[in-house]
């Protein structure tokens, strides 16, 4: 086995295709007719949605409410985009972003993966328990932890930083990151630990040098994993961010919507293309090891 | 990893045990930490809506311009919270005894209400003698406000009339009169229905313009005290009477007074309705006069509008001079901050704050224009006019309920429109949520 | 050997960070929370013991029944359309699709990703019918169906929901299937093929019972997820119409926050991890048996 398929229990599919048969070209299109209607069509769902979306970024106020859905815009002026980026405030929400994921992600890593790296590799009484109380984790409702987090926070004088934010990110994804790395360090054949404790080497040692660059992979997906938890979330971000110029983009998406429950379309779909086409183009970069991780996890 | 599972089950005991003594401790140690108010205020810290800006942008004129002294001394410092998450944060400031030095007082009154009976809120009342402004803040706000909190604890940033907007031109097309009575009301609906018109745009999604009608409806039939009855425990809203009321809405849903799909039609969808002649009558608080006085939105042209209060009903108890008013999101003011320089702040809001909205954000407040304001758009004279001519207010449906009843009439508004719950079941939902 | 790696002061610096922030922002407030089930009121107003009022009532409150059936219902019918969904794409992308399923792999994962408020928003739209009849009204109207009011009704409001949340996960689940799908060794397959299985038949006696670990787990790990719905519903229908479309974490929520009723919001709260910790009991001792034979 090569160490790629030690950290990262999903196997690539590549070693496992049958050789393709090979048939005459006519009846090679029409056999694959129906592949192209059936993919067609999928794509249609995921694609068109997205296309659409894009089309009432450009629209205006009037138009969403006065011509029909389908329609394109009249005219293709960026106005939405300014609109949400300045009235919006999104260039500060996408920087906070930035500033309470990286940290969080960073510390959740480092922080979930010497926990299974020492829940796993290493031998001692109690780790079982202390396993089931991270796992205990996944399953407690976020709500729960609000108020406690909140009344904590204010005592501590964190409240009106992004601290907060931080601090709870980096909990929350501690369990699930912990289970992960334990998950995948268990899937390394012990003698390789042993072998190197054996030749003398120290247990940091042996978690820098051998342990560390056997999971790199699986990090990287984890990290992934955390990443759109973390960017993603709504709820954590609306209780914490006291400030305007503490808020996270997620909850500046709901900044559009006016105090009587009026809706200024054009910038929230601006707004919206921007988070999700931002999205989109990171995701695109590292497609391959999104999917992986986020289903390694839950597969083990 | 076998090894380890099955010590679990006989280790996990002592740990939560050892966990659960950490919390105790930690609860007893922050009981002991309270009290961070009461150390005098460094900013004039504002906790704004996010959705509402007038408010801040008043204040910020006003810092820049007539509260320039005031500024030096105490500056002005806003921060905001987007309406969903307004009485969440506020329960957590006000748990700590943070609150901030002015704040919006959230989507319940019960919110402020449980703050003061806690002794956090400012008495602005007595303030505003102590600083001899008491006349800053008009008559007809004092009483809305006493009949909502039962005492002055809140800044009327806003006073809103509430009543039913009508298309001039339609109505004049169609030979049709402003109502007058409710059955006069009905007989229009049908008028316009025959002209292919919706009678009366309402916001169906929002379920709060649904229950506003309900309100209105009570408080004609049984007069101005009636929600305070229910509020007192002295009647029930699935009393006879009061589901009437609910069977009154429901009847115009049934008719398809509210035109189609009233369930789903949002607050900007009602009133792009209005202001592109789709419908004849529209049922809103003056705060829409911004949207009328803007010939972008407005298409029908604002001297098209017609505003008549909400009609009566015949052989009720009430009358129509009785207008329904509200104070918008008014502002609450933390009593452990307040000191002399927040003084000099209140002053300087009291004495220009009602001017300067009109002047700038065309709001209607509940503070005296001392300074006239020239060049008011006509139907904004009008509607003050009409505020000024008002002998007694009446408040809206839920204004004397808690948070969860509130909610509880809101969200079931749409159904109740759209017939989808019956006018008893719907009365007896909100009922059991008011607890008395 | 033992010495090494059962040295107590590596264990601690090693575990002790993770262990110290999680315990003290999950757990201490996990508890903390508990302990305000036998407590009425909110920091505010302050709050008085009440024993086991908080926990009684919710064996006797209408919403609490209404909410759990709902949650129930919606976590049963998203996991078995998400899996079966994501079961069928899977298999296409195996059997069908083969070598060129990679781009089609990754742009049906992409709604995954997305933030929940953005495709919220999105599906509003695609089933509007005021002011304009959305993608979906529209597409029933060019068929000669009248449009719908999707979001009035609680049946249809359901659907959407779920219709949204299977857009959103198919992907997903469709990759995590793949990945069992692909492990299934080729031999196994190549046999059953020359003993005369095809198609269908393939499929139900050879493929299926391979995959059922992996089967199993998705299908607890979308309970799990779906049982804890929150952010999907709050952006697209905020519980409504009325009260239909509200799960327990949402009344739970609305309870604590918007009704200021703290005790009572910890008591559903307990009620929805009693919930969720069967489940994942459930996942624990099946994720042992099945799924660490590999």
């Amino acid at each position: 086995m090569s160490s790629t398929a030690l950290a990262t229990p999903v196997r690539t599919p590549t070693d496992v295709r049958p050789p393709r048969r090979r048939s005459p070209r006519g009846r090679r299109i029409l056999k694959a007719l129906p592949k192209i209607i059936v993919i067609g069509v999928l794509l249609i769902t995921v694609v068109y949605p997205l296309f659409w979306l894009l089309m009432g970024s450009f629209k205006t106020q009037d138009e969403f409410l006065n011509s029909p859905t389908w329609a394109l815009p009249e005219t293709w002026t960026f106005d939405n985009y300014i609109e949400a980026w300045t009235t919006g405030n999104l260039g500060t929400y996408v920087r906070n972003s930035i500033l309470a994921t990286a940290p969080a992600l960073f510390l959740t890593i480092v922080f979930g993966v010497a926990a299974g790296f020492a829940l796993e590799v290493m031998v001692w009484k109690g780790r079982g328990v202390v396993l089931l109380a991270f796992l205990a984790g996944i399953m407690v409702p976020g709500q729960m932890i609000l108020l406690p987090l909140f009344t904590i926070y204010f005592k501590t004088g964190l409240t009106g930083s992004l601290l907060p934010l931080i601090i709870t990110y980096t909990a929350i994804g501690l369990p699930l990151t912990v289970f992960m790395m334990a998950t995948y360090f268990r899937s390394v054949p012990r003698e390789i630990f042993e072998a190197a404790t054996l030749d003398g080497a120290s247990i940091f040692r042996t978690f820098r040098s051998i342990g560390f660059p056997l999971v790199k992979n699986a990090i990287f997906t984890v990290a992934l994993v955390q990443f759109f938890f973390i960017w993603n979330d709504l709820l954590i971000a609306l209780t914490f961010t006291t400030r305007s110029d503490l808020r996270t983009i997620q909850v500046g998406l709901l900044n559009f919507t006016g105090q009587f429950g009026q809706v200024q379309y054009g910038p929230t779909f601006a707004a919206i293309c921007i988070n999700v086409f931002g999205t989109l183009v990171l995701y695109l970069i590292l497609n391959q090891r999104v999917m992986k991780g986020l289903t390694a996890g839950a597969v083990k | 990893m076998t090894t380890a599972a099955k010590n679990v089950r006989r280790r996990v005991v002592p740990v939560a045990a050892l966990i659960g003594a950490g919390t105790l401790l930690l609860t007893a140690c922050s009981g002991s930490g309270d009290g961070s108010g009461g150390s005098a205020p460094t900013e004039f810290s504002y906790l704004s809506l996010a959705e509402n800006t007038a408010v801040q942008d008043t204040l910020t004129g006003l810092s820049t311009g007539a509260c320039a002294t005031q500024q030096e001394a105490l500056p002005l410092s806003i921060t905001t919270q987007p309406q969903a998450g307004i009485d969440q944060q506020l329960q957590l400031l006000g748990g700590q005894g943070a609150l901030p030095v002015v704040f919006a007082a959230g989507n319940s009154p019960q919110v402020i209400k449980d703050l003061d009976s806690g002794g956090q809120v400012l008495d602005i009342g007595s303030t505003f003698d102590d600083l001899g402004i008491a006349d800053d803040i008009i008559p007809a706000a004092k009483s809305t406000i006493e009949a909502l909190y039962g005492s002055q604890i809140v800044l009327p940033t806003e006073f809103n009339v509430e009543g039913i907007w009508y298309n001039k031109k339609i109505f004049a097309d169609n030979g049709i009169q402003a109502p007058a009575t409710w059955d006069d009301l009905l007989a229009a609906s049908d008028s316009l229905k025959a002209a292919g018109v919706t009678p009366l745009s309402t916001a169906g999604k929002d379920g709060w313009p649904v229950t506003r009608l309900l309100g209105n409806y009570i408080y004609r039939t049984l007069g101005p005290d009636a929600m305070q009855k229910v509020a007192d425990g002295e009647a029930k809203l699935t009393d006879p009477e009061y589901v009437a009321a609910a069977q009154a809405v429901a009847d115009l849903g049934a008719a398809g007074d509210f035109g189609p799909s009233v369930g789903s039609i949002d607050y900007t969808t009602a009133v792009n309705q209005f202001v592109n002649g789709e419908a004849g009558m529209f049922y809103m608080g003056s705060w829409i006069l911004s949207v009328f006085n803007d010939p972008a939105q407005n298409k029908i042209g604002a001297e098209n509008i017609g505003f008549i209060p909400f009609p009566e009903v015949e052989g009720g108890g009430g009358s129509s001079d009785q207008l329904a008013a509200n104070i918008g999101v008014p502002l609450g003011m933390s009593a452990s901050a307040y000191d002399e320089k927040v003084g000099d702040w209140l002053t300087c809001i009291g004495d220009n704050f009602g001017t300067d909205s009109l002047k700038n954000q065309g709001v209607i407040t509940g503070f005296t224009v001392n300074t006239p304001v020239a060049d008011l758009p006509p139907l904004t004279q009008t509607i003050q006019d009409a505020a000024a001519a008002s002998p007694e207010s009446v408040l809206w449906f839920e204004a004397l309920f808690n948070a969860k009843a509130t909610s509880t009439s809101q969200t079931n508004g749409s159904q109740l429109a759209t017939g989808a719950l019956s006018p008893a079941d719907f009365m007896a939902k909100v009922q059991a949520d008011l607890g008395n | 050997m033992n010495r090494v790696l059962g040295d107590w002061r590596a264990i601690t610096i090693l575990l002790g960070p993770a262990l110290l922030v999680y315990t003290l922002v999950m757990l201490v407030p996990i508890l903390w929370s508990l302990g305000y089930t036998v407590f009425e009121g909110n920091p505010i107003t302050g709050f008085t013991f009440v024993g086991f009022d908080n926990l009684a009532h919710l064996f006797t409150d209408p919403r609490v029944l209404e909410a759990l059936v709902f949650t129930l219902k919606y976590a049963f019918v998203l996991t078995v359309l998400q899996v079966v969904f994501g079961y069928l794409l899977s298999l296409m992308y195996v059997f069908w699709l083969r070598r060129a399923s990679g781009l089609v792999r990754t742009l049906v994962f992409f709604p995954v990703v997305l933030p929940t408020v953005a495709v919220a928003l999105l599906f509003q739209k695609l089933f509007e019918i005021v002011p304009q009849n959305g993608l979906v009204n529209s597409l029933l109207n060019t068929v000669g169906i009248p449009s719908v009011d999707w979001f009035s009704s609680p049946d249809s409001a359901f659907w959407v929901i779920i219709m949204m949340d299977v857009w959103r996960s198919m992907g997903f689940y469709a990759v995590l299937l793949y990945a069992g799908l692909v492990d299934i060794p080729e031999e196994t397959l190549e046999s059953a093929r020359l003993d005369g299985a095809s198609g269908w038949k393939l499929v139900r006696h050879i493929v299926i019972p391979l995959s059922l670990p992996v089967l199993l787990s998705s299908i607890i790990f979308s309970i799990n997820g779906t049982l804890k719905v929150f952010d999907s519903i709050l952006a697209l229908t905020n519980g409504g119409p009325g009260s239909a479309t509200t799960p327990l974490t949402l009344y739970m929520y609305q309870t604590s926050f918007t009704y200021g009723e703290y005790g009572y919001g910890s008591s559903i709260a307990l009620l929805l991890t009693i919930l969720c910790l069967i489940v994942t009991i459930f996942i624990f001792r099946s994720s042992r048996r099945d799924l660490t034979k590999g």
